[in-house]
């Protein structure tokens, strides 16, 4: 199972920066897991904590959120909250049992290719280290 | 003074404030048909106040019930201990009450039959409109002693604590115990003081915020969610451990996103202090603590 496990990642992208830096990477040809699915979202501010729970109930193994570096938003101060949103989720997954290696957030901004191509390889390595995300699921494993 | 003696004050100035005129409802509480156990209760005629009570088991907050009852009915008296004047506090800073529609009679509280109220730090209301008694510094009701507080498991944040201690997969185990037994009846969501909206995305079933189903992991995914959406808000009354028919440990969650929010600040934090102050999610600084270069 280890061996050929290939973990879902889901990943939460901000339009303005790191979903135009995966869009670089792309046009740039760089290599990345396929494990990772994007979600394009307006803002890294528009990311609600549900979405990451909700994302682990309905089966992704790791979870990335990733918005301009703090001082860049393009709504001036959404990753400022998102910040401090997460920084706070992180310590409240752990405290609920979830292994803090299946929870990532990242600044990437439009230009950062090659860290949205290592950031996603770095996650993709880390959350397959810990294999298939059985919590928050039900033990039968049943679709929500 | 002796709890009867106050309950004698609280009757007879209940009864002045409906009979002049003052307010048209007196919030409190009154026995119910258990012993132990006492209720809210809205008073209003004068020959009425003799329902209220007030002894060791005068655990309920009144402040919510306000929020519910959406009282349009003039000036509304509340009795208000501590605890509900910080729920108070929050109901105003969220729009759910006006000042100007309330007379509050603050009553000093040394600590009820709960230990939930063991580390409470605020016997006194922080807004009345009238105090009825002086907070007697002596008794110790259930009150915090400093000696108190710093025993293992007794502290401010006793519920998360003991869960911290625990190692990660213990911790999950535990929750997992809870959120199995977890009858989903949004009882803690109705109880508390700052969970204030109209309408709850959990009511929403057509939009699929939230699973009906009633398992441990959706019932999960509400627990860590309410925890969040009303953490930063929290003003620590155990309310919604109160009122959970399954006796749930839920305060555990709440405390701890308190407790991490002090952390993040590096400075002690406590929802309710004042009707003005935005919560610790509803702001930032620029230097907040950063783990996501």
């Amino acid at each position: 199972m280890a061996v050929d496990f290939e973990p879902k990642i889901l990943a939460f992208c901000c339009n303005w920066c790191t979903y135009t830096g995966a869009d670089l990477a792309g046009q740039s040809r760089m290599k990345y897991p396929e494990n990772v699915r994007v979600v394009r979202v307006p803002c890294s501010g528009r990311v609600n904590p549900q979405f990451i729970l909700r994302a682990f109930r309905r089966g992704a193994d790791g979870v990335l959120v990733c918005g301009c570096h703090p001082g860049d938003c393009h709504y001036a101060t959404g990753n400022y909250f998102t910040r401090r949103r997460f920084m706070l989720m992180r310590e409240l997954l752990e405290f609920n049992g979830v292994d803090p290696g299946r929870f990532h957030a990242r600044w990437i901004s439009g230009s950062e290719a090659a860290k949205f191509r290592d950031t996603v390889s770095e996650v993709t390595r880390t959350v397959k280290a810990l294999g298939p995300n059985e919590r928050f699921q039900e033990a039968s494993g049943e679709e929500s | 003074m002796t709890n009867g003696q106050k309950q004698q004050l609280i009757r007879d100035r209940a009864a002045a404030l409906l009979a002049d005129g003052a307010v048209s409802c007196i919030v409190g509480w009154r026995q119910t048909r258990f012993a132990g156990k006492t209720a809210v209760c809205f008073v209003r005629a004068p020959e009425d106040a003799t329902l209220l009570v007030w002894n060791e088991y005068t655990i309920p907050l009144t402040a919510k019930y306000l929020a519910d009852e959406r009282w349009t009915g003039g000036k509304a008296g509340i009795l208000a201990r501590g605890c509900d004047s910080k729920a108070i506090n929050r109901l105003l800073r969220d729009n759910q009450l006006e000042r100007e529609k309330l007379y509050i009679v603050g009553l000093p509280c040394e600590g009820k039959a709960d230990e939930r109220c063991r580390p409470c730090r605020q016997k006194t209301p922080l807004v009345y409109d009238e105090l009825l008694w002086e907070e007697d510094s002596a008794a110790d009701g259930g009150g915090t002693s400093a000696a108190d507080a710093d025993a293992p498991g007794r502290g401010r944040f006793f519920r998360a604590d003991e869960v911290s201690a625990l190692g990660i997969d213990a911790r999950y185990d535990y929750w997992e115990d809870v959120y199995a037994r977890c009858i989903r009846c949004y009882a803690c969501r109705n109880a508390c003081p700052v969970c204030s909206c109209r309408e709850c995305y959990v009511d929403m079933h057509r939009a699929g915020f939230q699973s009906k189903r009633q398992n441990a992991a959706d019932n999960r995914v509400f627990g860590v969610t309410r925890a969040f959406h009303v953490g930063d808000r929290c003003i620590e009354c155990g309310e919604c451990e109160r009122v959970c028919p399954m006796g749930l440990p839920i305060l555990g969650q709440t405390q701890k996103v308190i407790q991490t929010a002090e952390a993040l600040a590096g400075a002690p934090y406590e929802a309710g202090l004042n009707a003005e102050d935005e919560n610790f999610l509803g702001k930032f600084d620029l230097d907040d603590k950063d783990a996501f270069m």
